[in-house]
């Protein structure tokens, strides 16, 4: 909190460094506190209100500590088109508690993601941050099994993507048949395909 | 050209010279969002000692857009061409190093080659690509190419030439150029630019603002994301650009928080730019000052809206303000400004450096240039690229993306994000220009297209959109709030095999309804459900008549059902239902101990049966045992309730 309290004395007093302040606030106490809107309060001139106000209307600010262990479910479109919804029920039966909650004791926490645009990677989640898919379901049940035991996320291998049957111009095509069989997608499909 | 834009110039060249004319092998890892979700970041260190062992460069680079080929490589050696590969898993970058540096990498790298960005002996051309082919890429020129943490490397192929044009034009010319090149607002509005930036102009001064929208928030699209993370220069640049023009010396790029590459990119870029005098005070010694500063947002759609976003720049609550004041009259803290989407400003440089007649060699007549599209959803191939305005969408989903992938069949079209609709298979023959989209009830947007194929439920999706759309109004006006919730009522409902035949009565008056809020976010809200209603109807009124779900989706309407209760597979996959819902079958009573032997099982164990109130439709069964686990649908007691 001091620290926090240091840096935010280095913004300008402007309302327009509201946002930063709150960003601040939340990297260094992990969630925007009820003390954390009274220092900006009182650091930018204006009223606790006035601070609670856009803390609450965005959506990534938090109003409570994270979890050890957080999993963002990605809501976009492009991951509920291929399961992403499934994924959800999964992650909620497993964990026990609902999406944007945590786990009683606060170890795990299910939160709404938005779309940042990794769609090749769907149905994903992030799992502190990092992104984890595309998902099978089976992956699914074992990646919430393995976090509840505590396993370290980021050192599980992601599966690669499929890769699309050969669709590329045949290499023949442009080269004639002599180089035609060792290069080209083609053979990259039968190299690196799941 | 200004001396001090040739200085500028002829060190950057000699700075960037390794890597625009290597001369020994040189090294390229995507490093963008799509390819760190892929791991790009451990392969980078992993190929850091292997490539300082080979005497090769390993350079930073953003991406060329092959998003479901990430982690892409591309080695470039000297005399023989670039090759660009991928996917190329961390583990295997030692093999796949010594394959692409070896004798013949045309045959020892085969397993992840992709194609020759530049010609490369033995190699196809990656402009033969499905993917390549029909691309024009000019905002995407760079990308992938250069490191977009490096200013030397951007100076080097042009970058800030078109500023040092500028500055010394007057600025009502250039806002007649950008104006007759035609190039109009590309987060979907369409608005000429020159236009607007002449609205700005012409407003009093002493403080003029410009906003660049980067809150890019419709799910789907990452056109802006990948701008700001593979070529930040050509952003700041247009904007720079822009101040020229409209008389103002100081912006705010607003950046969505879901994009911390994108930020971190664009902080680095801004003080590269500050530090080569490319912003700050009389920029090319012509007396014109600039300076830009980065917002960072915190996670609310309606931000994208233009005023919502003056007011989340302001660090208020992003609430949507009515029109007028338009924001070149009273914008950020209420003095003139002027918002556009970052692609809008990028297009700039391109336009005072080729004129505008160069600018309109592509497009159409209401949309000229080109347009980046991000692609996904269905596809065998997403991912992000730049095609001229006008191409079919067919050519883009299917050629490009090469259509649904194990030959599912399209079924439907999502563009333009949460309000801009949804279209059917039949309209994959659109142009892709504004009109053909309006014409249809739809909206073009800001370039993100999802493809989705018969798997998926076009109610579920309107679902989604409303309560996306619910979740982010603003809630200052009632019409919106209060309609998007009520919306989502009725299409639940409908879910859960409760729909009733009012309810199309009732959609259409909660679209009325919305029609009179206050911006474009609530007035836009039915545009899913509309879509639903024109295109998707025997779905929908199957789904309210019968009370089914063609696509199987809906959890209310299906049901998992065991039909072989002795299958191993299904035994196997108890372990894994995150609910226990495959249980023993009960036994009834003594087994028969004549007729019913054949029948009994031979393991001797007792049947499996899924136990419907337990499980939550998860679909974990089915993958793991696809022969012994069947979906139907669920078997709704038509109650006449009268």
């Amino acid at each position: 909190m001091e620290r926090f309290a240091g840096l935010l004395e280095q913004l300008p007093r402007q309302q327009g460094e509201m946002l930063r302040a709150l960003h601040l606030a939340q990297e260094e106490l992990g969630w925007i506190s009820r003390d954390a809107i009274r220092l900006i309060a009182r650091h930018l001139r204006v009223s606790e209100a006035q601070v609670y106000g856009p803390a609450t209307f965005y959506a990534e600010f938090r109003h409570s500590p994270p979890p050890k262990t957080l999993v963002t479910w990605c809501s976009g479109p492009s991951c509920r088109v291929v399961g992403g919804d499934r994924v959800r029920r999964i992650f909620e039966a497993e964990f026990g508690c609902r999406l944007g909650e945590n786990t009683e004791d606060d170890e795990l926490g299910l939160w709404l993601g938005q779309c940042n645009g990794t769609c090749e990677r769907a149905p994903m989640v992030w799992v502190n941050g990092r992104v984890v898919g595309p998902l099978t379901m089976l992956e699914t049940v074992k990646l919430a099994r393995r976090l509840k035991d505590g396993e370290d996320p980021i050192a599980w291998p992601r599966r690669p993507i499929k890769i699309a049957p050969a669709t590329f111009v045949a290499a023949e095509q442009v080269y004639g048949a002599e180089h035609g069989s060792g290069h080209g997608s083609g053979a990259s499909s039968e190299g690196t395909g799941q | 050209m200004s001396n001090a834009y040739d200085e500028l110039r002829e060190a950057a060249e000699l700075a960037a010279a390794p890597r625009r004319a290597p001369e020994r092998p040189l090294v390229r890892v995507d490093l963008s969002t799509s390819s760190i979700a892929a791991e790009a970041d451990r392969l980078w260190e992993a190929l850091t000692p292997l490539a300082a062992a080979r005497d090769a460069d390993l350079v930073r680079v953003g991406t060329l857009g092959l998003s479901w080929l990430e982690p892409v490589v591309e080695v470039e050696r000297p005399g023989s061409g670039a090759v660009v590969y991928g996917p190329v898993r961390p583990e295997e970058a030692a093999a796949f190093l010594e394959a692409a540096l070896g004798e013949n990498p045309a045959e020892d790298a085969a397993a992840w080659l992709i194609g020759a960005r530049l010609p490369s002996p033995g190699v196809a051309p990656l402009a033969d690509h499905p993917f390549w082919a029909p691309q024009q890429r000019r905002l995407m020129r760079l990308m992938g190419v250069i490191d977009p943490e490096s200013i030397d490397e951007a100076i080097a192929e042009g970058a800030y030439e078109a500023l040092d044009r500028a500055v010394e034009m007057e600025p009502m010319a250039i806002c007649d150029l950008v104006l007759a090149a035609g190039v109009g607002g590309r987060g979907g509005g369409g608005f000429p630019a020159g236009q607007k930036w002449k609205f700005l102009l012409g407003a009093p001064g002493p403080s003029k603002y410009l906003v660049c929208n980067a809150d890019e928030g419709d799910p789907g699209a990452f056109v802006n994301r990948v701008l700001m993370e593979s070529d930040p220069h050509l952003v700041i640049e247009g904007m720079a650009i822009a101040g020229k023009a409209t008389g103002s010396d100081y912006g705010f790029i607003y950046i969505r928080d879901e994009y911390p590459l994108s930020i971190a990119r664009m902080q680095l870029a801004l003080e590269q730019a500050r530090e080569r005098g490319l912003l700050g005070k009389d920029i090319f010694g012509s007396g014109f000052d600039f300076d830009l500063e980065i917002t960072r947002g915190a996670g609310s759609y309606v931000c994208g809206e233009e005023t919502g976003l003056i007011a989340s720049v302001e660090g208020i609550r992003g609430m949507p303000k009515i029109r007028p004041p338009f924001p070149a009259q009273r914008g950020v803290f209420d003095q003139p400004s002027n918002v556009n989407n970052t692609e809008t400003y990028a297009n700039v440089p391109l336009i005072v450096n080729r004129g505008a007649n160069w600018y309109r060699e592509y497009g159409t007549e209401s949309d000229p240039g080109t347009k980046m599209f991000s692609i996904s959803g269905a596809l065998e191939r997403p991912g992000i690229l730049e095609v001229p305005f006008g191409m079919g969408m067919d050519e883009l989903l299917l050629g490009c993306g090469g259509g649904p992938p194990d030959g599912y069949a399209p079924k439907g079209i999502q563009p333009g994000g949460p309000l801009g609709g949804l279209l059917p298979a039949s309209d994959l023959g659109l142009k892709l220009e504004r009109p053909p989209f309006t014409e249809r009830g739809v909206l073009l947007g800001s370039g993100g297209l999802i493809l989705f194929d018969e798997r998926a439920s076009a109610v579920d999706l309107t679902k989604y959109f409303s309560e996306f759309c619910e979740d982010e109004s603003c809630g200052r006006c009632t019409t919106c709030h209060g309609g998007s919730q009520r919306l989502v009522e009725v299409l639940e409902r409908i879910l859960h095999g409760d729909g009733r035949e009012e309810d199309l009565e009732r959609i259409g008056a909660i679209d009325k309804t919305l029609q009179n809020a206050n911006c474009l976010h609530g007035q836009f809200t039915p545009y899913a459900v509309r879509g639903l209603v024109n295109y998707f109807r025997d779905e929908l009124d199957v789904h309210i008549e019968s009370k089914r779900d063609p696509a199987q989706v809906a959890p209310g309407l299906i049901r998992y059902l065991v039909s072989d209760p002795q299958s191993a597979a299904l035994r196997e996959a108890q372990a894994f239902c995150p609910t226990a819902a495959i249980v023993e079958r009960p036994a009834a009573g003594e087994p028969a101990e004549d007729g019913d032997a054949e029948a009994a099982a031979p393991t001797g164990m007792p049947d499996l049966m899924i136990d419907d109130a337990r499980c939550i439709r998860c679909d974990v069964c089915r993958e793991l045992a696809p022969e012994a686990v069947r979906v139907e649908d669920r078997v709704i007691e038509l109650l006449s309730v009268v």
